[in-house]
């Protein structure tokens, strides 16, 4: 899957976009998972952030599939 | 003409946008202005000079672009599925703006003037909840990202009763 970061999101783990193999079954919350533990300050956003896949609102526990965007959202601030 | 007609040629002029220059304030309200409407309600939401007590000395708007337009568009529908509205512009500026600079320009049009107030209502609440776009704001001494609020689908789909009605 394509994984996409804005935001302070981008600046911790230092990059705009990422690729990233997913294992069959895997869900929105399993690759944000494995994202906090290589960038541990990206954990304690979970909270206060929001997922999409293929740019619509996503639940945490979201199937993903092959050549699926997943976007992670933080509080947004346009206007 | 009937009303089918009417309404997709309505579509076709929306306006939705996310632009890197100087939004053009005067040209989008003279294209939102038909003859036969009598009303035209703007928002337009520029950059303040101060955050928190800290002077701002610019600031810098990031968005998600291809889910940020789909969900302009979105709020779009919603407003004229709720609101007896003619035209309408939501445009939105990103990059590097100044103090002063138009930021967000909503712009309604309608017979009369409660329903184009009460879209552009809509549309600018549903706007700062539901479409990924952030800000950071450039201090003299540093730089800090807006606080916002968690993004939601249900910003743009059930907003608050006072706003749709």
């Amino acid at each position: 899957v394509r994984v996409l970061f804005f935001g302070q999101l981008k600046e911790i783990v230092g990059s705009a976009e990422q690729e990233a193999e997913l294992s069959e079954g895997a869900r929105v919350e399993d690759l944000f998972e494995r994202y906090g533990r290589r960038f541990p300050e990206l954990a304690q956003f979970r909270n206060s952030i929001a997922a999409s896949v293929n740019q619509e609102y996503a639940e945490w526990r979201a199937l993903l599939g092959p050549g699926d965007e997943v976007a992670f959202l933080p509080p947004v601030s346009g206007g | 003409m009937g009303a089918t007609e009417h309404t997709q040629m309505a579509l076709a002029e929306d306006l939705f946008q996310l632009v890197r220059e100087p939004i053009d304030t005067r040209a989008i309200l003279e294209r939102l202005k038909a003859p036969e409407d009598g009303a035209l309600v703007v928002f337009d939401g520029f950059v303040r000079d101060n955050f928190k007590g800290h002077h701002t000395v610019y600031l810098e708007y990031e968005a998600y672009e291809a889910m940020a337009c789909a969900k302009m568009r979105e709020i779009g529908g919603h407003m004229r599925a709720n609101f007896a509205i003619d035209r309408l512009a939501i445009v939105h500026r990103l990059g590097r703006l100044e103090i002063g600079e138009t930021s967000i320009l909503i712009a309604v049009s309608s017979a009369h003037r409660a329903a184009a107030f009460d879209a552009c209502r809509y549309a600018i609440d549903a706007l700062k909840r539901g479409v990924p776009i952030w800000k950071k704001e450039y201090f003299e001494d540093g730089a800090v990202w807006a606080e916002g609020e968690k993004p939601t689908q249900q910003a743009i789909s059930r907003p608050d009763s006072s706003t749709l009605r």
